[in-house]
């Protein structure tokens, strides 16, 4: 009894290390992979997966794709080179932002967009609403000009009598 | 005046619901058009699997058949469920038009390589297949299996298919490629 407890907590220990292990070596990246590597992963869609990148997908492509980004910065090429490499292979798609340039310009540009023809509205709104204003001050009489700009001014002196 | 107030919110609806239209209408949203498609197809040599050294030695280089007939590009898993249903389709292309095309398959992501050559041996598959070094998948811009490329006389991409190939798929491809 005194013997079989040891060897029972001995296992349980060893277990738990094992699972903790297989956790460990599944959320964090391979100690061979730089920083670096994953930041610009990040950058780049996982062509199979749906909306993971490649530094959080574990697909074959993924692990592939990581595995070229580390050789290539490796071979001393740039961030822009890398990416330029994939762009080659799968078009504009395979970045997460969109380049500004070409067809997807107008995405970074459209909330300018949105903001002018809102301005431009406004504007439109304003000066027409001003041109009423005029104009409806235009066809009141002149003589009742004076006479609400005379009863502003306060009671005038009776003259009548 | 009042015409116009009524005619500019008509027309951004009618925009708008075209692009819906046009968007629903479109009919594969997930398709996406090759870059490869007008270049040079990506070079290769790739071991040959095992059932087919006999007739097209250890290893396969596209170069070696670019220029001679129009070329299919397949690439395929075991593991992948329309490539079963592709397998037999294309197989029984090739058969019948050896003379005027070629079809190479290219066997990707394959976890374990027995199971390639089961899938060949279930399925049939007459044409040869090179086994992938991991990258050409990456190389061709795939973002699944199966997916068929034509490659024309001159070496360059004419088409990226994505999905099973039918027949009707195939005929359209061999007169593209003017095989």
């Amino acid at each position: 009894m005194s013997l079989r407890r040891p060897a029972l907590l001995g296992w349980m220990l060893a277990i738990g290390l094992l699972v903790g292990l297989a956790f460990a070596q599944n959320s964090s990246p391979p100690p061979d992979l730089s920083s670096r590597v994953y930041d610009i992963a990040r950058e780049l869609r996982c062509p199979v997966c749906q909306g993971e990148s490649a530094a959080e997908s574990n697909a074959d492509i993924s692990v592939e794709m990581r595995r070229i980004i580390a050789e290539q910065l490796a071979q001393g090429k740039s961030e822009a080179q890398i990416k330029a490499y994939f762009v080659q292979r799968y078009g504009d798609w395979i970045l997460y932002d969109p380049p500004r340039h070409g067809a997807t310009l107008w995405i970074w540009l459209s909330p300018l967009l949105g903001l002018g023809l809102l301005g431009w509205v406004l504007w439109r709104y304003q000066s027409r609403l001003r041109q009423r204003a005029q104009m409806a001050s235009a066809e009141v009489p002149e003589e009742e000009i004076q006479r609400l700009e005379a009863e502003l001014e306060g009671p005038k002196p009776n003259t009548d009598r | 005046m009042n015409m116009q107030r009524f005619l500019w919110p008509l027309v951004i609806v009618l925009a708008v619901g075209a692009l819906f239209l046009w968007g629903l209408r479109r009919s594969n949203p997930t398709a996406l058009p090759s870059v490869l498609v007008g270049k040079p197809a990506p070079a290769f040599t790739l071991p040959v699997l095992p059932p087919y050294q006999a007739e097209w030695g250890r290893e396969l280089e596209l170069s070696e058949l670019v220029g001679k007939k129009p070329i299919l590009i397949n690439f395929w898993a075991s593991w992948c469920i329309p490539c079963q249903q592709e397998g037999p389709v294309l197989s029984a292309f090739w058969q019948q038009n050896k003379d005027k095309i070629m079809v190479l398959g290219i066997n990707t992501q394959e976890r374990n390589p027995s199971d390639a050559l089961s899938f060949i041996q279930q399925y049939g598959l007459g044409f040869p297949s090179v086994q992938d070094n991991g990258r050409m998948y990456i190389e061709y811009g795939t973002y699944g299996v199966p997916e068929t490329f034509l490659i024309d006389t001159s070496g360059k991409v004419r088409l990226r298919h994505v999905g099973p190939v039918s027949q009707a798929d195939l005929a359209a491809m061999l007169k593209q490629g003017g095989g």
